[in-house]
């Protein structure tokens, strides 16, 4: 399947900002048109990393569940931790990972919440990690055209 | 835009029941407002058998917006700060019976031959006036913050607040949000959240309006770098007016990503300036929990744009570029305000 779908994405971006947009009128559907050149650009930046940011950020959030279980002081939570832990990507289609990966995120804000209010020496490492975790989790969703 | 254009002009005869061969001419829909169509148009008519034509902007809600607002709140702040020390456009009519243009709307005066676009900001001629640009903005905030919501007859239109209470009010909306619609998990924002709760700031100093949205690209300057009307004031409230000073100096303001607040001023810069000019301080922690919470309002309002997009209700690319480009930044300006960013 060629031209690869990123060229596509560039390419496609590139005419409607250069070429499409200065015949398009009145200006709000100019800007619009500009718009949509901006998007493709950052979704052509996704689509390549998409299924690859996501493994990996899967992976570090199950490491992290199988250290907090060991943690954790609720039960319940523990429970969830080790059996999240223990959970595999069963497919790379990107929706299936997203669908993992939210449910792995929403465990790590209970995780995150729980070691917070810990006092042993554990509870704070891990707590420095999951804070290293979401600092790297904005590192893999950077785009070249973010505001920052 | 014939249609509405016929529309309008029906609609202005009712509200100038003495004004005869009344039409509405040059209409045409311009950028900007990501919360509500805007037109441009003039109004022609005769009146006492002088011609007249009245350059206006139209501004009307969408089926989905960026921003879910009160335009009653938005007019009546035009209204109140209208030839006072902060320049707004004058506020003409609010409509909001759907029955003329389908959807709610105001019109207000036009002020023709300025920009408003931050890009601008980065090159010539407006390049030059960043400094400029930046001392009326923090100025006019100042001016912003020493207003009176009751001498300028807003309580009651705005709800009030007590000095002890506006941080949670807000903090409450605005977390309310992100629950009703993040299409994902938050959990740097959340974990935000938390902390803002942990350690509330001190009470509000002043009890003032704050804008709700004070930050470059809301202000219409000329090529000499003189700001002539604050925009947007669809978010308008009462409240601290640490709130507004924090949004302006929210990290993914910095459009030239020179660090620069607003992209017009050095961050140190700005607070002094809006200091001199409110008579207030600006407490350094009470400062960082707003800017803390600017982080939290913003991404209430990224989410909601992903969610209006997501959910077919607006398919303009702006919301998936909210979407796309503002939510992590924002969950980046977070990180960097606390120090953990890598």
């Amino acid at each position: 399947m060629k031209p690869d779908p990123q060229r596509v994405l560039e390419q496609t971006a590139l005419l409607l900002a250069l070429d499409t947009a200065a015949a398009v009128q009145p200006r709000y559907r100019q800007a619009g048109v500009g718009m949509l050149a901006a998007l493709l650009i950052a979704v052509r930046e996704e689509f390549d990393r998409a299924a690859a940011r996501r493994v990996e950020e899967n992976a570090v959030l199950r490491e992290l569940f199988a250290r907090g279980a060991s943690i954790v002081a609720d039960a319940a939570l523990a429970a969830r931790l080790r059996g999240a832990a223990a959970s595999h990507d069963e497919s790379l289609r990107v929706p299936a990972l997203d669908a993992s990966n939210q449910a792995l995120r929403a465990l790590l804000v209970a995780l995150h919440a729980h070691v917070e209010a810990l006092a042993t020496p554990e509870a704070s490492e891990l707590d420095a990690a999951i804070w290293l975790e979401l600092a790297a989790s904005t590192e893999r969703r950077k785009l070249s055209l973010g505001a920052f | 835009m014939a249609d509405l254009a016929e529309r309008l002009a029906a609609y202005a005869a009712r509200r100038l029941p003495s004004a005869r061969n009344l039409r509405v001419v040059d209409l045409d829909r311009i950028p900007g407002g990501a919360s509500r169509e805007t037109y441009r148009l003039v109004l022609q008519y005769e009146q006492d058998g002088e011609a007249t034509a009245r350059r206006l902007i139209l501004r009307r809600d969408p089926p989905g917006s960026l921003i879910e607002t009160e335009r009653r709140l938005e007019f009546a702040a035009y209204a109140a700060f209208f030839n006072s020390a902060v320049p707004v456009p004058e506020a003409i009519w609010l409509e909001e019976d759907p029955a003329h243009l389908d959807y709610a709307f105001c019109v207000m005066q036009e002020l023709p031959g300025l920009e408003a676009a931050p890009a601008l900001l980065l090159a010539p001629p407006y390049v030059q006036h960043r400094e400029k640009l930046g001392a009326q903005k923090w100025r006019i905030l100042g001016e912003i913050a020493k207003s009176d919501p009751k001498a300028l007859g807003l309580v009651g239109v705005m709800k009030d607040v007590a000095a002890d209470a506006c941080w949670q009010r807000e903090l409450d909306y605005w977390e309310g949000v992100i629950d009703e619609d993040e299409l994902e998990p938050q959990p740097v924002m959340r974990a935000v959240i938390r902390q803002l709760r942990a350690n509330p700031p001190p009470p509000a100093q002043r009890i003032s309006v704050v804008h709700g949205d004070y930050r470059t690209g809301n202000f219409l300057y000329d090529t000499d770098g003189v700001i002539h009307a604050i925009l947007d004031w669809e978010m308008a409230h009462i409240g601290d007016p640490l709130e507004d000073l924090a949004w302006g100096l929210n990290p993914v303001w910095q459009w030239a990503k020179d660090g620069r607040a607003g992209g017009l001023l050095p961050k140190a810069d700005a607070i002094r300036t809006w200091e001199r000019s409110s008579g207030l301080v600006a407490d350094p922690s009470a400062l960082h929990w707003w800017e803390l919470f600017s982080c939290v309002k913003g991404q209430g309002i990224w989410v909601s744009s992903a969610r209006e997009y997501q959910g077919g209700k607006n398919q303009d690319p702006i919301l998936a570029m909210s979407g796309y480009l503002m939510t992590n930044a924002q969950d980046r300006a977070a990180l960097h305000l606390l120090g953990k960013l890598l």
